[in-house]
């Protein structure tokens, strides 16, 4: 065999492999938690080889504010509120590879599955249908249609959005995501579990600290 | 001797590897299909009227945002410094305003100043002409009015290889 023989070569390229398998392998997709250093609330972070999708928990006091802050009334503000919102960032990280490649979703392909049942967020679609009904003014639906995150999207290496997406479900549910997303020529799927809404609290400024 | 060798390769290609997904390089993705920037006049925060096709033979870099969109905000400040680099050199920078009105804006710009024009698409008219699906979207109109290029999400507006490429597209005609 060529290892008794030259083991030098063997060595060389035993360290080539493995430095490949380092790099390349340590790249499969990671769930993380931990608490969101800016919005001092929980985060579920996923990342694969040229993305990564962080959700942070909103407090429904925060959504209440925001939306009333928009120009919609009380029960709408608490509608939204009462109906589990994370922050969302999604990106295309690819450009800090050796391999760009651009990444589209849709949210209407994501899965809530709670409780053994599943079913899907409730997009920006689903909720203008609402306002459209109840006759929401116009500055109001373009202040939500441009909060919440995009349905579909397609990004570029660097690309992101920031948005609120609204999982439906009542504060303080726990659940599971399943997220789907195109990049490098695949279909990706990667499912976040034990995730958490927040829950409807008030937090005193002594409790913040 | 062979197995320093060895190990030599070994280091550089584990640091050449980790270095290639830790490197950020900011640049602005060209459009796959370019299209013809659609037209339009809107009032600025200042009370001027802003149109687009008044800019054509330059650079245009039209930022769709708002003053509640962090991202929108982060940005700013290098969007800024964009400008005073470019400004007069045939780069024009819009920050076209989604959804708000002068007072807002003006409010917002007291926390983060900036000089070029806000033009104010308060019925959201003009982001809906474009394929714009969340805010901060930028588009980069070349001088022959076509779109070549767009960024959604914040960028270092004034990083080297942005502005190399805005200056580069000003040979466009």
């Amino acid at each position: 065999m060529f290892y008794k023989t030259s083991p030098q070569l063997f060595i060389s390229i035993l360290l080539l492999l493995a430095s490949y398998f380092i790099c390349h392998v340590t790249l499969a997709a990671t769930v993380t938690t931990g608490i969101d250093e800016q919005a001092k609330l929980p985060y579920w972070e996923l990342k694969d080889q040229g993305m990564v999708l962080r959700l942070v928990q909103r407090l429904p006091i925060q959504s209440r504010a925001f939306f009333l802050a928009r120009g919609f009334n009380k029960q709408q503000a608490e509608r939204i509120a009462q109906s589990c919102v994370f922050q969302t960032v999604f990106k295309n990280i690819s450009d800090e590879g050796s391999q760009p490649g651009p990444l589209s979703y849709n949210l209407r392909d994501w899965k809530v599955v709670i409780n053994g049942k599943q079913k899907g967020l409730k997009v920006r679609e689903d909720w203008m249908k609402e306002w459209q009904a109840e006759k929401v003014t116009k500055p109001v639906q373009l202040a939500f249609e441009w909060a919440l995150y995009p349905t579909q999207q397609a990004y570029k290496a660097g690309d992101y959005n920031w948005g609120m997406s609204v999982f439906n479900l009542k504060p303080s549910s726990k659940f599971d995501l399943t997220v789907i997303w195109t990049q490098f020529g695949n279909k990706h799927k990667e499912t976040i579990k034990n995730m958490e809404c927040a829950a409807d609290i008030n937090p005193q400024p002594e409790e913040q600290l | 001797m062979k197995r320093t060798l060895s190990l030599i390769i070994f280091i550089v290609f584990l640091f050449n590897s980790i270095y290639s997904h830790a490197e950020k390089n900011q640049t602005l993705p060209k459009l796959t299909k370019p299209f013809p920037a659609v037209d339009f006049s809107l009032q600025g925060e200042d009370g001027n009227t802003y149109r687009l096709s008044s800019y054509r033979g330059q650079v245009v870099v039209m930022n769709f945002w708002a003053t509640w969109c962090p991202p929108c905000r982060d940005e700013m400040p290098a969007m800024e410094n964009l400008w005073q680099k470019v400004k007069g050199k045939g780069v024009v920078v819009l920050g076209i305003n989604v959804g708000e009105n002068a007072d807002i804006i003006f409010e917002f710009t007291g926390q983060y100043p900036v000089s070029f024009p806000l033009p104010m698409d308060i019925d959201g008219k003009v982001i809906e002409s474009y394929p714009v699906r969340g805010l901060p979207t930028t588009y980069v109109v070349d001088p022959s009015g076509m779109v070549t290029h767009r960024a959604v999400g914040s960028r270092d507006w004034d990083g080297d290889e942005i502005l190399k490429q805005l200056m580069q597209l000003r040979k466009v005609r």
